[in-house]
């Protein structure tokens, strides 16, 4: 045994570890053989895990690092020797050649080049969503799983699938064309928006936020953003709408129990996320593409200036819902707007825009529909069937931690009878 | 001042196909754990063992290939440390990060000879 060692290590590096080197490797020896490369990929951790108990080295990354790379000539050896092949080039200039693709720029640029692929058109949504969290975030089958309330089984189904769709398509790791690029960049921030409302709202029962899942979306925005030619208006309003939300992410949950907008203490919002938000909103105005994603950071960052909940800009905030009605109708955004009418008492509009809501087109989320509705009837003073709707809503709720909410309101209602 | 080994037994991370996060998360157990006794200087040697390996038997010296037990029953590694007891060393082992996988400790006192 050795004298004592700092055994300090970065949080989640070997998670992070992970998607780079699948990144480098897949940019070395081609999508195609994207298993084989994870499954190296997860042995040299493996190593590493029981191997650094004793000695932790200096510096674990470039550990890591070079243990991928001999794990790289391994692996071209291997595949040199199925084929009964010579190896064509020696193997000093294989060492260097490599070296060359784990320099820091290089490694950044190998996992943009993944995120391109992850929302390649030819995969579905749900494939994509699987697909980025594996082999760009480095979450095993078992954590999608728990993060996306599917069984390991159905990911792992949605894994392979994706794999053999980048094979049979013959996907590489090439940059969409100029043309093509802003259509892409649509796909994928939707797909850093899924993952981050994944984490955001997560119904996972036991869990109500999964920090994981909103860094990682947060880690890949600023990677995108980092390339001068991928920065666009929507991009920095992504930015600046998920900063916003995750400076709240420590007030929502406390001793287990949810805190609603209302009643969170607005102190503990976290400062540096805010002052990131707003810098990025102002940039995306700088652009000229308008998006949801602009309108939505505008919302939070609303919430975020209000000293308190009273003094929220409401106004504003049905003005930008509105816009955002105009561009894509949907009836959760009239839900939020029935909200707003219930908070500052226009009871009249806020039951004539729930009553257009149709309750199928909100899925999971539908008891909100009978919250909102519960709240209403309590304003107008109908105890009894604002004690109703809540009933249902508790019922529809999967959340356990939503649930808790709703039930505690409950409580407070009966004592009103 | 006797020596004791812990034998740490199943638990096979390889086997198990833990994800990197997890790994990591187990790798810091064992660093505290190792740290801790390091601190109270009670900890004497120690060491990994790779799960394959060879098995010479017999008056023939017959030579087969393992591993020869199940992943559950497989020796991952040991530390040897100095107590005074059994009690002692059962204590320590309460620290053993693997019990939530499967894992478990065997523990033996180590036989000094007379030099």
């Amino acid at each position: 045994m050795t004298s004592k060692n700092n055994h300090k290590i970065v949080d989640h590096l070997f998670r992070h570890q992970f998607g780079k080197m699948v990144a480098i490797l897949s940019k070395i020896f081609g999508l195609s053989n994207l298993e084989l490369i994870e499954d190296a990929v997860q042995d040299t951790f493996l190593k590493a895990s029981i191997k650094w108990r004793d000695k932790l080295p200096e510096n674990p990354e470039a550990w890591l690092m070079k243990a991928a790379k001999n794990r790289v000539i391994d692996i071209f050896r291997q595949i040199n020797a199925e084929k009964k092949r010579q190896v064509k080039i020696s193997h000093g200039t294989i060492t260097l050649e490599i070296n060359d693709f784990f320099l820091d720029h290089e490694v950044a640029d190998s996992q943009l080049r993944m995120i391109f692929v992850a929302c390649h058109p030819a995969l579905s949504k749900k494939e994509q969503i699987a697909f980025a969290l594996k082999a760009i975030s480095g979450f095993s089958m078992k954590e999608i799983a728990a993060a996306l309330l599917q069984n390991e089984e159905t990911i792992k189904k949605r894994l392979v699938r994706a794999r053999q769709k980048i094979k049979d398509l013959n996907i590489t790791l090439d940059y969409p064309t100029r043309d093509e690029i802003q259509p892409r960049m649509s796909g994928v921030l939707q797909i850093i928006y899924l993952i981050f409302n994944e984490g955001f709202h997560s119904t996972k029962p036991d869990l109500l936020v999964s920090k994981d899942l909103c860094g990682e979306a947060i880690r890949l925005c600023k990677l995108l953003l980092l390339k001068e030619n991928f920065r666009s208006g929507s991009l920095y309003a992504l930015f600046a709408l998920l900063c916003f939300h995750a400076s709240r992410l420590d007030s929502k949950l406390i001793n287990k129990e949810i805190i609603d907008l209302k009643h969170q203490d607005r102190s503990k919002w976290y400062l540096p996320l805010i002052v990131l938000g707003n810098d990025a909103l102002r940039k995306s105005r700088e652009f000229d593409d308008p998006s949801i994603y602009y309108i939505e950071a505008a919302i939070a960052s609303e919430h975020v200036k209000a000293i308190d909940f009273k003094h929220t800009n409401w106004q504003r905030i049905l003005t930008l819902y509105e816009e955002m009605y105009q561009i894509m109708p949907s009836d959760s955004i009239l839900l939020s707007k029935a909200n707003i009418y219930l908070q500052i008492n226009q009871l009249k509009k806020a039951k004539t825009t729930l009553d257009q809501i149709n309750r199928a087109t909100l899925n999971q989320r539908g008891y909100l529909l009978n919250g909102c509705y519960s709240a209403y009837h309590e304003k107008c003073g109908d105890i009894q069937k604002a004690l109703e709707e809540l009933n249902f809503a508790i019922q529809g709720c999967s959340n356990l931690f939503e649930k808790q909410y709703l039930e505690n309101k409950k409580n407070l209602l009966l004592t009103t009878l | 001042m006797k020596e004791f080994m812990m034998i740490f037994i199943g638990a096979d991370y390889e086997e198990l196909g833990l994800s990197p996060e997890k790994l990591q998360e187990q790798m810091g157990k064992w660093f505290s754990w190792g740290d801790k006794m390091q601190e109270q200087g009670i900890l004497k040697g120690g060491a990994a063992l790779v799960a394959k390996g060879k098995r010479v038997s017999g008056a023939d010296r017959v030579e087969s290939d393992g591993p020869f037990v199940e992943s559950k029953e497989l020796v991952g590694g040991y530390y040897t440390v100095a107590a005074h007891s059994f009690e002692e060393v059962m204590k320590i082992a309460e620290d053993y990060p693997d019990y939530d996988l499967g894992g478990s400790v065997e523990i033996r006192e180590i036989i000094k000879f007379d030099k």
